[in-house]
């Protein structure tokens, strides 16, 4: 074949399709640019569509794009997050463009049970929390960070030893009495899971379900609410490193009141004056040394001549912690990932208390092909835990007088120096010192699932999760660090694996104006837990410096295995349904088998329904361009409780022990009167609410009111004692909350200076509706004080008389209404009844330990590179039983505090305020069973304080970061207590909340004081 | 494909419904139930093991309803238990705690036994002898709590099976009489059924505590006769197996807790089954060689205390008067009575001495008792001086027919006998109410002795006829259906 020949063919080819050449270059442009978002970050992922030639590209990973196309053509650029932006493309041969971010929080997807949702279209009370800098607030556990932020949610931090669980109720909690109130945690779609393995660096977002309707679809345990945390997943890019590392101190607020030494030798003969005077004797004798004064009215020299010690300050002192935090996360189309890992260490103000925490998470997403989707999470954690083998009442008391330590290393006691009187105890120090008392757990969270689009709209996800928890705890004493100079020691573990099979298919389909989605499910779960536990013979330890068991002889009456299991079958299914997104319905139903329950009732259906109608997508509100969003909700919803023990409606067989011929045998008695038609408790809610935007919603306002009834409680009902028993758990009873919540966003300023307020108000009131047929039953705790329930009253309210002063002398006792065997001194009492004696009939409520109005307010402010978050939460209206005062008024002759003593009634001629009655441990049973140490347990407190600067980004990218902010926080930074409250902490109860039909919530001996931390911390993106 | 799809589905749901059974019906592993219980004669053997059980952990309180209200003891400042201070002033209403707890623990330990007799013929496995045992101690044990209920209470339920809470909200009380019908038929089943006390484990009921619960029984309701009938039986069949112990205090020592005039006690171990006794008089700051830390819950009242004669061994073996702090040991001892007739040294709290229900001195006080009733002065004068020997050493101290006059002045004699003897045993309750004095002693108590001023705190009460039987427990009238269980008179 000649060339000439090939020349020619090109040149006709040429010449033919000379036409179609000569139109490409009148057409088509190769375009290329970059998409970027306001803080000029590159955007990937952005999709570019050319709606006129029917083309479109991605962002790569530096947000570059090249495109072929058309100067006539349009191209549209969207992000899920950003406003959808068009171009022209005109002549440019390159483009630059900005994506503004979508600030409607009304198209913000929140997560909710067994699913997501536009935000615009839920029907239900759903708040949620994004995960804003909150990791960047350091503090042992993640509830604590919601304090103050969300209605109706009540966070209260009781205690405050390090790792210990802030205590959350949701509107009241489930209303339940002995089944539990905390709501359900439901960790990326595990239910029954604990913050106690949330690391806050890993949470995306926090969402709580507050009423029946939203939180049904858990149906058998959503009654306290449900509280749903996402943890962050990879997204499709370069991967991100994230660090984050922060310290600081921990500062105990204690009481700066504490008598010193010779203030405190005053008030101790005083006191001793007086109790010797109360028996008749002659307080001219002197004090000490003379053998007329009986020696329990005596009064020793060492007191003036010995230490001073203030013990507060002497066991507490500023701890410092530390908190290390690591995560990379990115991906590609068909792989992404997420793995995190965590060191904490804080230690306890308290000496010899602290907390560490070891953990890890990978999430990683697989898509496998086009309908094909796997998922795999997997999150050990591993927290070790020394604690203190007293409260803080205890240890606090100690007299004085008592040096904290002996030049040889032995610890003194305040009998060592006088014998009488004074307690008897160990030096607080021994305790601490001589006490070894560790807890362990580690924690495995793994979970896979699957998901398989089955048709357009349909798919089906089906997951396996299991939590394999071990915890083992053991705990050694000294013989010089414990209470009677005798060792002892115990080791005990468990095992408990929770399994979780669920089911999910999904549909979602839009037809003209209509949006529809549907799911059904299955839900399957078993937990089986192991215990062991072993003790030492008391006194058997060979010496003190093996803590281990094998050096003592084995208990065996503190010698046990045991096992235990609980099953729930769950079927779920909800419909959802949205008319031009103005009339939106959704209901679902969910039915659950627990093996708790007798066999004939197993089964409890838990139905909800709700709606919404957005008044704002209406024509008519069209001309109103003020409101940018209203919203109209209505709700109602049924969810069940089912937190009791697993073979509760068994008549159970226990061991116990007799001994005949002094020797141990075992005896065996039923210790529980079974009851097979034992069922689920149920709390039926309903909820109003409004959703209002102003202004492009630079205003949001958000109102509910709930009322919630909680019937069938499973209630430990007392029964005829003939019967054998005290107590048989049954479904029996009624109780009602009932409250109002509003949340108010608005973002002041905008500009170089931005601030945004969030504030909420929640007030809710609880309710006895039933108690079976009674009207009220009564829980009196061992110094009288009582904690009724009664119909029409808030539960577990204060029952007692109401002291009205102090009888001031004999004339008094002899003339007024007095408790039989009041002596001057004692409280005055109200003689309710007017019949001229104080007996029990004169007892009234004297408040209660729930809130009447929780407040919270956070403000936003940036400017600049300087941001700054300040976090307030106000509890109005709570009381508080605080009994831990009286140690501290004298009658011990322990530590003594002088707003506790000053105002005392100490004689006739010196009757202090009139209101303080005089203290004695012979006369506490009559004050213990008054108002006088009921205190007003209010506050306001600045929760946190959290400062940052972050680096220009141009400084940022020198250091090829993408993102370095420091910050500095304060929590606990301020807080404001009734000038009559004397505890700690205000929210600092000892005895638990409600848990059972003898609780006694809001007594208060000996909880820790709070800490006031200050951090300093760095966050860096690479 | 998605009808295979719509397969896959469909079987998997149903697979995992065959699983339902699993999760939703565990068999619990660790617990027994009623439904698989009292199967065999080691099954009933336990369960019997357990009503002794409940009596164990109920004596050790008993003190704090049946000594402080009288005056043998009142309550220290030490340490507060609540409700004591009400029986203390003689106060006593009808939600007192106290009375609740006792009420309750009684009724247990009578569902104990119940469950016992109820499920006796269900094993099929006994040996010779055990059926008849376990039902004599069952119906001992049963007898002893009602008679405890009744002599508090007066009329109380009557239950003999096992309850459901429907039926027990309307039962009511039943008669004294009946009450007493069936603890006698208890007690004539268990003399029947028990063997002696040297054939079963000690701290079981056997037949010689069986008779002279009998014996009590009767002196309680005053049939002298049919008491004395069952006095001479036993004197009959046990006469020498059971004597006074030479020494008083020996009864009070753990080497000789087990002795030939214990009938029947509970039995307790130091550390393990321990009881709180002997730690609950003893001052809080404990006392050299018994204990580090003492509860001091409730002292000697002088009343009692002043009874006394220096050279009666009880005095020692019942109260110390002079105390010496443990971590001052070389100062001299203090006056500071308190009660020791419990304080071996123990475990604080855990206390192993065993602790008598019914012991041969009161076979033979009441003896004396009887005689006196039947017109036997003298015999019982002897009876009494037995004790009172055994108290002294020797017969300095008996009395002789000229120090009575009458049978109420033979009465008087016999009741301080009986106080000084059983004193913190839990008689002087029931011992004020039977004499009929009562009301005449309880309106004054002299309590803590000033040794100083040489003078006694003296305290007035109010002591009324209708409180020698104490309120039924308010809670449990509240649980049964209105009306169903009276109050007793003088609480309403």
């Amino acid at each position: 074949m000649s060339t000439k020949w090939l020349k020619t063919k090109i040149l006709i080819s040429l010449l033919a399709t000379y036409p179609c050449l000569g139109q490409l270059s009148a057409q088509i442009l190769r375009i290329q640019g970059k998409v970027i978002d306001e803080k000029q970050q590159p955007l990937i992922g952005v999709s570019i569509k050319d709606t006129l030639n029917k083309t479109g590209t991605t962002t790569d990973s530096n947000g570059n794009f090249m495109l072929s196309t058309s100067k006539t053509a349009h191209l549209i650029f969207s992000l899920v997050g950003y406003l959808n932006q068009t171009r022209e493309i005109g002549n440019q041969p390159s483009l630059t463009v900005t994506l503004k971010e979508d600030i409607s929080t009304l198209d913000e997807v929140v997560v909710i049970g067994y699913g997501t949702m536009k935000k615009s279209s839920v029907t239900a009370a759903v708040t949620k929390l994004e995960n804003k800098n909150l990791d960047q607030i350091p503090l042992a556990r993640p509830e604590a960070a919601l304090q103050g932020r969300l209605a109706g949610v009540n966070v209260s931090q009781t205690r405050s030893a390090p790792g210990s669980a802030p205590l959350i109720r949701i509107r009241g909690g489930s209303g339940s009495i002995d089944a539990g109130n905390s709501p359900l945690v439901v960790v990326d779609g595990f239910p029954g899971g604990s913050f106690s393995n949330v690391n806050m660096n890993d949470v995306a977002s926090i969402e709580v379900l507050k009423d029946a309707s939203s939180a049904a679809i858990y149906g058998s345990r959503g009654a306290g609410g449900v509280i749903i945390i996402t943890t962050k997943r990879g997204k499709t890019g370069k991967p991100l490193l994230n660090i984050n590392i922060n310290g600081g101190f921990a500062n105990a607020i204690g009481h700066n009141d504490w008598l010193g030494k010779d203030e405190y030798y005053e008030y101790a003969v005083k006191y001793q004056n007086r109790e010797y005077n109360y028996v008749g004797g002659d307080t001219s004798i002197p004090v000490w040394g003379d053998n007329r004064r009986p020696p329990q009215y005596q009064v020793s020299d060492a007191l003036r001549n010995n230490a001073n010690t203030n013990w507060q300050n002497a066991l507490l002192s500023a701890a410092p912690f530390q908190n290390y935090d690591l995560s990379v996360s990115g991906g590609t189309e068909n792989v992404k990932y997420y793995a995190s890992a965590i060191v904490k260490d804080v230690q306890g103000t308290l000496k010899n208390t602290w907390f560490k925490s070891y953990g890890a998470r990978a999430n990683v997403d697989v898509k496998v092909n086009k309908s094909i989707n796997l998922g795999l999470m997997l999150n050990p954690n591993y927290t070790r835990n020394r604690v203190s083998p007293h409260a803080m009442i205890d240890l606090v008391k100690y007299p004085p007088f008592v040096p904290v330590q002996n030049a040889d290393g032995t610890y003194p006691k305040a009998r060592d120096f006088w014998g009488l009187v004074v307690s008897g105890q160990t030096n607080p120090m021994a305790f601490l010192d001589g006490s070894f008392y560790f807890d362990d757990a580690m924690t495995t969270i793994g979970e896979m699932f699957a998901s398989i689009d089955l048709a357009k709209g349909l798919k089906i996800r089906s997951s396996v999760g299991t939590t394999i928890a071990y915890s083992t705890s053991d705990r050694f004493r000294t013989t010089w660090g414990s209470t009677n100079g005798i060792s002892t020691g115990t080791a005990s573990d468990a095992r408990t694996i929770n399994l979780l099979n669920e089911n999910v298919l999904s549909y979602t389909t839009d037809f003209n104006d209509n949006h529809f989605d549907a799911i059904l499910g299955a839900s399957y779960q078993k937990a089986t837990s192991r215990s062991s536990a072993m003790g030492a013979v008391p006194g058997s330890f060979n010496n003190d410096i093996i803590h281990t068991l094998n050096n003592a002889i084995i208990d065996p009456a503190q010698t046990r295995t045991s096992k235990t299991e609980w099953g729930l079958v769950s079927y779920f299914s909800r419909i959802h349904y949205a008319y031009k997104d103005k009339y939106i319905l959704s209901a679902s139903m969910r039915t659950d088998a627990s093996s708790r329950f007798g066999p004939d009732n197993k089964w409890g259906w838990f139905p909800s329904a709700s709606v919404a109608w957005r008044v704002s997508q209406e024509e008519f509100m069209k001309s109103l361009s003020s409101i940018s969003d209203l919203k109209l909700r209505a709700s109602y919803g049924s969810t069940g409780n089912f937190n009791i023990g697993n073979f509760d409606f068994l008549g159970q067989i226990g061991n116990t022990y007799y001994s005949p011929n002094n020797e141990l045998a075992n005896a065996q008695v039923q210790t529980t009167l079974g009851n097979p038609s034992l069922s689920w408790e149920k709390t039926h809610e309903y909820d109003l609410g409004l959703d209002l935007g102003l202004f492009q919603n630079r205003l949001t306002f958000t109102a509910d009111y709930y009322r919630k009834n909680t019937s069938s409680l499973l209630y430990n009902v007392s029964i005829p004692a003939i019967t054998g028993f005290t107590s048989w758990l049954t479904n029996i009873g009624e109780i009602r909350n009932e409250g109002i919540e509003l949340e108010l966003t608005s973002q002041n300023l905008k500009g170089p200076l931005t601030w945004t307020t969030s504030f909420n108000l929640a007030r809710n009131r609880n309710k006895v509706v039933d108690l079976g047929g009674l009207t009220e039953r009564l829980y009196t705790d061992r110094f009288g004080m009582s904690w009724l329930l009664r119909l029409g009253e808030p539960m577990f309210s204060y029952y007692g008389y109401n002291a009205i002063g102090v009888l001031q002398n004999q004339e008094e006792v002899n003339n007024t209404p007095i408790l039989s065997g009041s002596k001057p001194g004692n409280p005055k009492y109200e003689d309710v009844n007017g019949d001229k004696r104080i007996t029990p009939e004169d007892r009234v409520i004297l408040g209660n330990y729930m809130p009447k109005m929780i407040l919270g307010m956070v403000n936003d402010f940036s400017w600049k590179n300087f941001d700054l978050s300040i976090a307030i939460q106000a509890s109005l209206g709570a009381k508080m039983y605080n009994f831990e005062n009286q140690y501290y008024q004298g009658n011990v002759l322990g530590a003594m505090r002088r707003s506790l003593v000053e105002g005392q009634w100490w004689s006739e001629n010196d009757p202090g305020d009139g209101k303080m009655p005089a203290s004695a441990l012979s006369q506490l049973e009559f004050q213990g069973n008054s108002s006088v140490y009921i205190e007003n347990a209010s506050f306001l407190a600045v929760r946190n304080l959290n400062f940052g600067y972050t680096l220009p980004e141009h400084l940022a990218n020198k250091l090829k970061m993408k993102r370095c902010r420091f910050y500095t926080s304060i929590n606990n930074l301020f807080m404001i207590t009734d000038k009559n409250f004397h505890g700690y902490n205000p929210e600092g109860y000892t005895a638990g909340e409600v848990d059972g039909i003898n609780s006694t919530p809001g007594y208060n001996s000996g909880s820790e004081p709070m800490n006031r931390i200050f951090t300093l911390g760095l966050n860096v993106n690479f | 494909m998605k009808t295979t799809l719509y397969t896959i589905l469909l079987s998997s749901v149903i697979i995992l419904s065959g699983c339902h059974d699993s999760l939703l019906n565990p068999t619990p592993e660790s617990v027994l139930t009623e439904s698989n219980y009292y199967n065999t004669s080691n099954d009933i053997n336990l369960a019997v093991l357990g009503i002794y059980n409940r009596l164990q952990s109920r004596k050790p309180s008993d003190y704090q309803i049946l000594e402080v209200p009288t005056d043998n003891l009142y309550l220290s400042a030490n340490t507060l238990i609540e409700g004591t201070p009400e029986m203390d002033m003689l106060s006593v209403n009808a939600t007192n705690p106290l009375i609740a707890s006792f009420w309750e623990a009684s009724y247990n330990g009578i569902f104990r036994a119940n469950a016992v007799v109820t499920n006796i013929d269900k094993p099929t496995d006994y040996k010779e002898g055990e059926r008849a045992q376990f039902d004599g101690e069952a119906k001992f044990m049963r007898a002893l709590f009602y008679f405890d209920l009744v002599r508090l209470f007066g009329a109380v339920p009557k239950v003999t099976s096992i309850l459901s809470v429907q039926e027990a909200v309307n039962i009511g009380r039943s008669p004294e009489n009946e009450i007493f019908a069936l603890i006698i038929a208890d007690l004539e089943a268990a003399v029947n059924q028990l063997p002696s006390k040297a054939a079963i484990d000690n701290g079981r009921a056997n037949k010689a505590a069986a008779m002279g619960l009998l014996i009590k029984v009767y002196v309680y309701l005053q049939q002298w006769d049919k008491a004395k009938i069952e006095l001479d039986r036993f004197f009959g069949e046990f006469g020498s197996s059971f004597s006074l112990l030479n020494d008083f205090g020996a009864l009070w020592k753990i080497a000789s807790e087990n002795n030939q005039e214990v009938l029947f006690s509970l039995n307790y171990i130091d550390g393990s089954n321990g009881h709180n006794l002997s730690t609950a008089f003893l001052p809080n700051s404990g006392v050299i060689g018994i204990a580090s830390r003492g509860n001091e819950i409730a002292l000697p009242s002088w009343s009692l205390h002043k009874k006394y004669l220096e050279d009666d061994t009880r005095k020692k073996a019942t109260i110390t008067e002079w105390w010496i702090p443990p971590n001052t040991p070389n100062v001299p001892a203090i006056w500071y009575p308190y009660v020791n007739k419990y304080a071996v040294p123990h475990t604080q709290g855990q206390s192993g001495l065993d602790l008598p229900i019914l012991r041969y001195a009161d076979i033979v006080l009441m003896n004396a008792e009887v005689l006196s009733h039947l017109g036997q002065y003298q015999e019982g004068l002897n009876e009494i001086n037995k004790i009172r020997e055994r108290a002294f050493g020797n017969s300095d101290h008996n009395y002789s027919i000229a120090d009575i006059n009458g049978e109420d002045s033979f009465l008087e004699l016999l009741f301080l006998e009986r106080q000084l003897e059983f004193a913190y045993e839990n008689e002087r309750w029931f011992d004020l109410k039977r004499s009929g004095n009562f009301e005449k002693i309880m309106v004054e108590e002299e309590r803590l002795f000033n040794y100083a001023s040489q003078q006694p705190v003296k305290i007035a009460l109010k002591p009324q006829a209708y409180m020698m039987l104490f309120p039924i427990p308010q809670r449990q009238i509240d649980q049964s259906t209105t009306g169903v269980l009276t109050q007793n008179e003088g609480y309403n």
